[in-house]
């Protein structure tokens, strides 16, 4: 247990985290990076650009409110001092994702529209399932709502979004980068924490199977339109641009349709979520396919 | 850690100052200048001269407890200010003070340990003063009553006001170690109290009868920061002749809002 403490302090956070893979970086990424041209004078791909970074926001800002949230019900103070770091990690990630909002050319008086606009009503009803067990202070369940079910959400994501802007977009493949470090933190604690608690309280278990299996149907619907209504491929063919190769899962998603690329994320998230519930003692519960 | 914050800061118009100062970048830069090569608050090769004498040596552990009272206070009321937190950038500024405090708490702690304490959370909650635990429920209460004002000034004006008086006096007269623990944590309090005078000072100039509320808050409050006071100034060993000046400390800063 003294080793997971260490592991999860605040000292051991910012040796890892501010002192080293931040160092040098301005919002996430070096100064000098810049997003891509093609993007900004492409009014299509820049819309879409726009409306899959608001997603991000929206993820990131119901992340926010969960660590921050769960801080007061942890029941002991180790704990929260992880989720205080989390707290912050998260916060940077809103910001950083923010940022980039304004440098694909949202004005800052525009950012609550534009959010509001092109929010997915699944994403948000997947936040509010979540949100829900924080706010009646269920801190198991929130810590399985929020580490492994958000935050595996949200690892897998970004390294789909980080393969694919790698070789055309190294500015938000960079800030990527951070991101997918801290949620793998987030995820570490979140299974290492939250096991023993559930086998503290086994009255728990059903409950939270039920969540993870209502996020998931609302995470997989939020794919479903970010996949199935997405211009981007056909702006880059109309513009002359062509795809460049990614590498996800040992797959090339720079070469698939976008139900194709769908269908590897979503395997991707719900293979992770499997392991991750079996090792805290919770059954996967396999969602209903929007 | 990063690239520099311009430093003519003061110059931008007021709206830009705000996103600066309450953005995690601001932060990051902050604190880089003092915490890096530090481990648990100090450097990590100064050598240990706390107090040898047993007596002094368990005042100094109280102090301690008291203070992880208060850092646990502004954690638990920081984190909860962030869900109702009025926009997007206070939250943020809010979240590096979770941070901060989580952090004051840990260091805290880690310096009982130092000291020989091997429970410190137990210990904490055995000798911390009654006014300091008293004080914790009333912030939480404002806090769980979504009073984004009352909250604010409880915490990031009394609280940390408090905290500021009472770390600088101590700092002045502790060992090396807690002195460099103290003035790390005063770093990050003044930007606590600099945020909540300009949250609170754009909202009293804008709605005046604000300021009854807050006045009533700071009468329900004052005669638990006073008793804190007192038991800090008298554990921590400050000359009876400084510790009016303690209280006077703690009165101007909050004094600057106009109460």
């Amino acid at each position: 247990m003294a080793d997971t403490i260490d592991a999860y302090s605040i000292q051991s956070w910012l040796e890892s985290c501010p002192q080293s893979y931040l160092m040098n970086t301005e919002h996430g990424h070096g100064a000098d990076e810049r997003e891509p041209d093609f993007l900004l004078e492409n009014e299509v791909l820049r819309e879409e650009t726009i409306k899959a970074t608001v997603q991000l926001v929206v993820g990131e800002r119901c992340a926010l409110s969960a660590s921050s949230g769960l801080i007061n019900s942890a029941p002991e103070e180790s704990s929260r001092r992880f989720l205080a770091t989390q707290t912050l990690d998260e916060a940077r990630h809103v910001e950083i994702f923010t940022q980039r909002l304004y440098d694909l050319g949202v004005a800052k008086k525009d950012l609550e529209s534009t959010i509001q606009r092109y929010a997915n009503p699944n994403l948000v009803k997947f936040a509010e399932i979540l949100l829900e067990k924080v706010d009646r202070k269920d801190f198991v369940a929130g810590v399985v709502g929020q580490n492994i079910v958000l935050e595996g959400m949200a690892f897998s994501v970004f390294e789909l979004m980080h393969a694919m802007n790698e070789p055309v977009n190294p500015k938000f493949a960079h800030t990527l980068t951070g991101t997918i470090a801290d949620e793998r933190r987030h995820v570490g604690f979140g299974e290492n924490r939250i096991g023993a608690l559930i086998r503290q309280h086994p009255e728990k278990t059903a409950e939270i199977e039920r969540m993870q299996k209502e996020m998931s149907y609302y995470m997989l619907a939020t794919f479903a339109d970010a996949f199935r209504n997405n211009r981007t491929i056909d702006a880059l063919e109309e513009a002359g641009i062509e795809r460049a190769h990614a590498d996800y899962q040992g797959v090339d998603i720079g070469v698939m349709q976008p139900e194709e690329m769908e269908d590897v994320l979503a395997d991707t998230v719900l293979k992770e979520f499997k392991i991750r519930l079996e090792r805290i003692g919770i059954e996967y519960q396999t969602p209903t396919r929007p | 850690m990063g690239t520099p914050i311009p430093r003519e800061i003061h110059d931008l118009e007021h709206e830009r100052f705000l996103e600066e100062v309450h953005s995690f970048e601001f932060w990051f830069h902050s604190v880089e200048g003092y915490l890096s090569n530090t481990t648990y608050g100090h450097r990590a090769d100064q050598v240990d001269e706390s107090p040898t004498d047993p007596v002094e040596r368990q005042h100094l552990i109280t102090v301690l407890c008291n203070y992880c009272i208060g850092e646990t206070a502004a954690l638990e009321g920081a984190s909860g200010l962030i869900a109702i937190a009025p926009n997007q950038l206070t939250q943020v500024f809010l979240s590096t003070q979770v941070a901060d405090e989580g952090r004051h708490l840990e260091v805290l702690l880690h310096r009982m340990r130092e000291l020989g304490v091997a429970y410190p959370a137990q210990e904490t909650d055995r000798r911390a003063s009654r006014a300091l635990k008293q004080f914790r429920v009333e912030l939480l209460k404002l806090v769980e009553g979504r009073d984004w004002e009352a909250a604010i000034f409880a915490q990031n004006v009394i609280l940390e006001s408090l905290e500021f008086s009472v770390f600088r006096a101590h700092a002045e007269i502790a060992d090396p170690i807690t002195k460099q623990i103290l003035e790390g944590i005063i770093k990050d309090e003044r930007r606590h109290i600099g945020f909540g005078e300009n949250e609170l000072g754009r909202r009293l100039h804008g709605a005046p009868h604000i300021r009854t509320r807050l006045a009533r808050v700071r009468r329900e409050l004052d005669h638990l920061v006073l008793g804190m006071l007192e038991d800090s100034s008298r554990e921590i060993g400050v000359p009876a002749d400084r510790q009016a000046d303690l209280a006077r400390s703690y009165s101007q800063c909050v004094e600057r809002l106009g109460f």
